[in-house]
């Protein structure tokens, strides 16, 4: 993945709040000033796991993670590779519309990541 | 106005024969003999899913009939897997509000109508479209949350094996719970993968069930002391925490101040443990402990029927089975019968004056605290 890699994110102006797309009203704060914005397509692996009894049509088995990018803007993201340990950074990319990490981030950190607030 | 539990009802909960509507009556009509048959002017009735696990809609119209109750007033109420504590909660609104003096509030689930992957795929829907799309379901979900919490807490995979000990050991005194052998420690860990770090032992079974109580407006051992309720974000990741519910801390925080009391002054408690870490956090957010100790409470038998502070001593959702509706409900129910002293071989070891039912709505995003306790003789 290249550095320029971003992720679509949407801002709300009135709380603040950090969500994905396609978003509106706030799910927060109900507001509707909201601003398309971006983020690096990398992230921290907060929690991981394997389904061994997927969903009907899904892959056995099935890896999801839940990955926080910048701006404390998490993302549930189907992981088609080996289940990253939590903690690891990760590239994260839009496919259609899910979300999948692509591996381990490249750039691999250059400064510690920011610690997750839970 | 004060409300009370004056009766309850529990079928056997497990793969049943009967039809929705039948369990829901065999519980029914359990709780309308324990008041003799008094007249109720109101029925109450709670399920997730009818319509999609056994093809029933209007049940509360058809189930007045099946009770002979005709031309009361009466409803439906629906909150995912906290339905049955929803329902509870608005019927003691209406009783309370003066518009009806004796409500049946009847609730439960028959799910094994379906082979297990369309009940999963009814489960899922109560889940944020944009987690179906990721192939997430319950126990996936469940299982990223307890991935978090023991990463945040530093605990070992087999931190929440104790909790599924516990569960079926009570649940083996309990004659209507799913399960009635106990397990060790080494079965949990030797059942199936679930959902890493979830295994089969961790997860609630799939379940027919229904439980019921009667309401009125009167005093006694099962009083209604406070009630609260919040729902949270449905997806997962807009919320800011993961490892607690807000929604059940929400719910908590209310009924603790419409009862004017505090956890300390609760004697036990029924969590909904769908899944065992669920049990871990739902005694954390009831503020029983802090963040990070509720599994050391389940280790030590600080939890135990002799505990200082016992959960479950129904056997939880994990040894009673998860008919998704009844499950709120039943917690209710088993709350008054020991604040009632009509727990038989559950009953703890000291007679509680007061206990706490929580219960959680999809993947905690409508949770209900319901507190219970002496509004009699001798009340405080």
């Amino acid at each position: 993945m290249s550095s320029a890699a971003t992720i679509a994110i949407v801002r709300c102006e009135h709380c603040h709040g950090r969500f994905l797309p396609p978003g509106g009203p706030c799910p927060r704060c109900g507001s509707s000033e909201l601003v398309s914005g971006t983020i690096p397509a990398k992230a921290t692996v907060l929690a991981a796991t394997e389904l061994l009894a997927p969903a009907a049509g899904w892959p056995n088995p099935h890896r999801l993670a839940i990955v926080e990018g910048a701006e404390s803007v998490r993302i549930l993201a189907i992981v088609p590779g080996d289940l990253p340990a939590p903690g690891a950074v990760v590239g994260v990319a839009r496919v259609g519309d899910r979300y999948e990490v692509t591996g381990p981030d490249p750039e691999r950190a250059p400064s510690s990541p920011r610690r997750p607030r839970n | 106005m004060k409300v009370a539990v004056t009766s309850t009802g529990v079928g056997r909960f497990g793969k049943r024969p009967e039809s929705l509507l039948e369990l829901l009556a065999e519980a029914g009509r359990e709780a309308l003999d324990g008041i003799g048959r008094k007249p109720v002017d109101l029925l109450v009735v709670g399920h997730m899913a009818g319509g999609s696990f056994s093809g029933v809609e209007n049940t509360a119209a058809k189930l007045a009939d099946q009770l002979g109750l005709d031309s009361g007033a009466g409803f439906r109420i629906e909150a995912a897997s906290a339905s049955g504590a929803a329902a509870f909660q608005a019927a003691v609104g209406l009783v309370a509000g003066g518009g009806y003096e004796r409500a049946l509030v009847v609730a439960g689930e028959k799910m094994t109508d379906l082979p297990n992957a369309e009940v999963a795929k009814v489960l899922a829907r109560s889940l944020a479209a944009s987690e179906i799309a990721h192939g997430a379901t319950m126990p996936a979900l469940a299982a990223l949350v307890a991935s978090r919490y023991l990463r945040r807490y530093e605990l070992g995979e087999d931190a929440f094996d104790v909790v599924s000990v516990a569960a079926r050991a009570a649940a083996s005194r309990n004659p209507n719970a799913q399960f009635s052998t106990a397990v060790t420690a080494d079965e949990v860990r030797a059942s199936r993968p679930i959902a890493l770090p979830l295994r089969l032992l961790h997860c609630s079974a799939v379940s027919d069930g229904a439980a019921a109580v009667v309401l009125e407006r009167a005093t006694g051992p099962a009083g209604v002391l406070g009630l609260g309720q919040s729902t949270d974000h449905v997806e997962l990741v807009e919320r800011p925490e993961l490892t607690s519910f807000r929604a059940t801390r929400l719910a908590a925080k209310r009924a603790y101040e419409s009862a004017h009391q505090t956890r300390k002054e609760l004697d036990f408690a029924e969590l909904h443990d769908a899944f065992a870490p669920f049990a871990v956090i739902d005694l954390e957010d009831i503020g029983a402990t802090g963040a990070g100790e509720g599994a050391a409470w389940f280790r030590d038998g600080s939890t135990g029927p002799d505990g200082r502070f016992p959960v479950n001593p129904s056997g939880g959702i994990l040894g009673r089975g998860h008919p998704v509706g009844a499950s709120g409900l039943v917690q209710i129910a088993e709350v008054a019968r020991q604040l009632r002293g009509e727990s038989g071989r559950m009953a703890l070891a000291k007679r509680p004056r007061r206990g706490l039912a929580q219960s959680i709505g999809g993947l905690g995003s409508h949770n209900f605290v319901t507190i219970l306790g002496n509004t009699g003789v001798g009340a405080a």
